[in-house]
């Protein structure tokens, strides 16, 4: 018993209290961001490096969708025109809005609509599923529910069954092994239902969206309600992402 | 004998490999395997030319690495399987049967590796299955209860003891190996970093330690030491956040929870250094992309020292409760014998008695020059497997502090040339869970045309179904996160 307090004594208070206003190492790479000013005459680089394409040139656009948030282009970039900055809040509603332009200087998804809001706002259950993930956005998922993060506390909780799930969390290009596990298990979420897509394989099949192994038809046949960018993407980009867009900021 | 002998991340040239007849590789396969060498790659060396296979063979004893070839006739890819008298060798045999079309003659349980409605022998496969009075079968995913990769798990059981346990996986399947031909250096490191996402340090350096060999590229001393703490301090992270998973399992909430306190503290220090909490974007061909400075250094000893202290508390709290310990004892035992016969690697192996710890049998990068200590128990069960993770925790601290204290002076990254043509390379790597392999080899026009990945969990899941055997099926869950093992890295 005495072990026990002493050991609880030791974990002191470890919880994030301020989710959005967390402090992170100086070198996380979090959104990018572009300066204001020209790229060099034919210079290319940026888009040469970068492994999967995330970049377009004229004028020049990061897909966060794609980015896997390595340290490529701002490493080649001559005129430190790219720079990742420490901003964690990356989740979007809209595909589109992934698009990073100079103009970019933040992102965020819309409010979710007063439905979604008046159901999942005080509770949100949520079913992971790993379509070829290779457990590095797992694993952050699995921090969400650790003493530093905890997001119990807002009252968002994974759960085991599809049943019990007001929607799932896909991790991973979806590879054709798993394409049928993954509809069978959405279509046992009852309605209404969200899907989260988490981490840059998800969204657009990342570094493997050219792999012959993968069958992304379910997301062609569903509309995605938040997009989480990041390879993984870090645990507090989701919290961030759910309490903005379910308004739980106050 | 008729094989090439290379040592870890030695270059060779293709045309050193003989490509002996069926009966001669045979032979000498069959020699080796009887003086206790293990498997640990069999697979032809370009696949346009799948008659064409290599086996290679390891030894412990005198840390070198053997290469067998073989040519078949295109029209009879057969060979007489070695499985019965050298069960570790099964599931090579599976794979390159599932890959190219082989026969494995009187194979004892020819069986899918990755692909689904695939057929090996005659018939679709079945799941092996027991009949009898009151007995039944659990089947179990692939989309499991928790946050974790998918795979499916077929119990016979009689009452609450299972009796076997088959393990279906390739639902992570992506292709790994096939985009890596195709890949730029860039793609290359970014594909390596995703075969496991919980051992990217591990996989990233056998992967660079391949390309560095075939461009003939020396890494400084400082980078490959900043190599070797990532590696490190990813195992820390993942035997704290195991062991927090294995108190999680038997409902001990105080102790698993701390574990993931100081997880995070552990993951963090990586990201001190490189900006990414897993090390995604430290390993670069010729060495390392971030350095150590005054600032991080300091942040990240002192991130360590908590670890340290406060481990040590958590360790002895769990490890002398009577509760923990009735569940960890004697729980999914897989003896020294069985360990051997199936070929298990790093801490299932070591913790079943196997002294083999690629980081002292095949030392690579800084290993070579600051070694260190092997770690072995020898009662098999989930009480070993847990407590060797405790102990290897405490090594790699201690390995960590020696190095920081006296970090070598020097530049972090070298040049790279280009790659070698006609040359072949086998890179071991010690990564948390244990031994990973990777061979690659280049064609007439230093092009990679073969790209092999072994991770330990291709050799240890079978371990896993061993350990099941007359165990409550209850148990499932403990002696899975006892094991550890990853389903991505086993299905590439």
């Amino acid at each position: 018993m005495i072990d026990a307090i002493k050991l609880r004594i030791l974990q002191r208070d470890s919880v994030i209290q301020d989710v959005s206003g967390a402090s992170l190492p100086k070198l996380f790479r979090g959104l990018p961001v572009l300066e204001d000013k020209p790229c060099l005459d034919d210079c290319r680089k940026c888009a040469e490096v970068c492994p999967t394409g995330a970049i377009k040139l004229d004028p020049l656009e990061i897909d966060l969708g794609l980015c896997l948030f390595c340290p490529l282009c701002e490493e080649v970039c001559p005129e430190k025109i790219i720079h990742y900055t420490n901003n964690i809040n990356l989740a979007v509603d809209k595909k589109e809005k992934l698009i990073i332009t100079k103009e970019t200087k933040s992102i965020a998804p819309e409010k979710a609509s007063e439905k979604i809001r008046k159901y999942f706002g005080r509770s949100l259950k949520l079913r992971q599923i790993s379509a070829g993930g290779c457990n590095g956005c797992e694993l952050e998922l699995n921090a969400l529910s650790n003493v530093n993060f905890d997001m119990g506390r807002f009252g968002i909780e994974f759960v085991a069954s599809p049943r019990h799930a007001d929607g799932i969390v896909i991790t991973g290009p979806i590879t054709k092994n798993i394409a049928n596990a993954v509809q069978i298990c959405y279509d046992a979420v009852p309605n209404p239902k969200i899907i989260i897509l988490f981490g840059a394989c998800a969204i657009s099949g990342g570094i493997f969206k050219d792999s012959e192994e993968t069958n992304r038809k379910f997301l062609e046949q569903n509309k995605i309600d938040l997009f989480i960018p990041g390879s993984p993407p870090h645990p507090l980009t989701l919290i961030n992402g759910l309490l903005d867009w379910l308004d739980k900021k106050g | 004998m008729n094989s090439l002998k290379v040592q870890n991340g030695e270059v060779f040239d293709r045309n050193e490999i003989e490509f002996l007849n069926r009966s001669d590789f045979q032979d000498s396969v069959l020699n080796l395997l009887s003086n206790k060498y293990r498997m640990i790659g069999l697979f032809p060396i370009d696949k346009k030319y799948p008659n064409k296979i290599v086996s290679i063979l390891s030894d412990s004893v005198s840390s070198s690495l053997y290469i067998i070839g073989c040519e078949f006739p295109v029209n009879k890819l057969e060979f007489e399987s070695f499985a019965n008298q050298f069960p570790q060798t099964n599931y090579f045999e599976c794979e390159l049967a599932e890959n190219f079309g082989y026969k494995p003659v009187n194979h004892p349980w020819l069986r899918p590796v990755r692909k689904q409605n695939i057929i090996l022998g005659n018939q679709p496969y079945q799941f092996f299955n027991i009949d009898g009075d009151e007995v039944h079968e659990v089947a179990v995913g692939p989309i499991h209860a928790g946050v974790i990769e998918p795979g499916h798990f077929r119990f016979q059981c009689h009452g609450e003891l299972a009796y076997h346990l088959e393990i279906n996986l390739g639902y992570q399947h992506r292709g790994v190996e096939a985009l890596m031909l195709n890949a730029s250096p860039n793609q290359r490191i970014i594909l390596s970093e995703s075969i496991a996402g919980d051992t990217v340090a591990g996989h990233t350096y056998a992967h660079c330690s391949t390309v560095e060999s075939l461009t003939n590229t020396q890494v400084n001393l400082r980078a490959q030491v900043i190599r070797t703490i990532a590696e490190e301090l990813e195992r820390i992270a993942m035997h704290v956040s195991g062991l927090g998973g294995i108190a999680n399992d038997i409902g001990f909430a105080l102790p698993a929870s701390a574990y993931g306190r100081l997880r995070t503290l552990v993951i963090n220090s990586l990201a001190l250094l490189c900006g990414s909490r897993f090390g995604r974007g430290l390993f670069v061909y010729g060495g390392v992309r971030f350095d150590f400075n005054d600032e991080n250094l300091e942040q990240i000893k002192n991130n360590l020292e908590i670890v340290k202290k406060d481990i040590s508390v958590i360790n002895d709290f769990l490890f002398s409760s009577t509760g923990a310990l009735i569940r960890f004892e004697n729980t999914g035992v897989v003896s020294k014998d069985f360990a051997e016969k199936i070929g298990l690697v790093g801490t299932a192996a070591r913790s079943s008695g196997i002294e083999l710890d690629t980081r002292i049998h095949f030392p690579y990068g800084a290993y070579r020059y600051f070694p260190v200590s092997p770690i072995t128990l020898s009662t098999g069960d989930v009480f070993a497997r847990a407590r060797l993770r405790a102990l290897e925790v405490d090594e790699s601290l201690r390995f960590i502090f020696d190095q920081l204290e006296n970090l070598p002076e020097g530049k972090i990254a070298s040049d790279v040339n280009e790659l070698k043509i006609n040359s072949g390379v086998i890179s071991v790597v010690e990564g948390w869970r244990g031994e990973i392999v990777h061979s690659a080899f280049t064609d007439d026009e230093g092009k990679i045309i073969q790209y092999k990945i072994k991770d330990p969990s291709f050799n240890n899941w079978y371990g896993l179904s061993l350990a099941l055997r007359k165990t409550a099926i209850s148990d499932f869950p403990l002696c899975n996160k006892s094991f550890d093992l990853s389903y991505a890295g086993h299905d590439l």
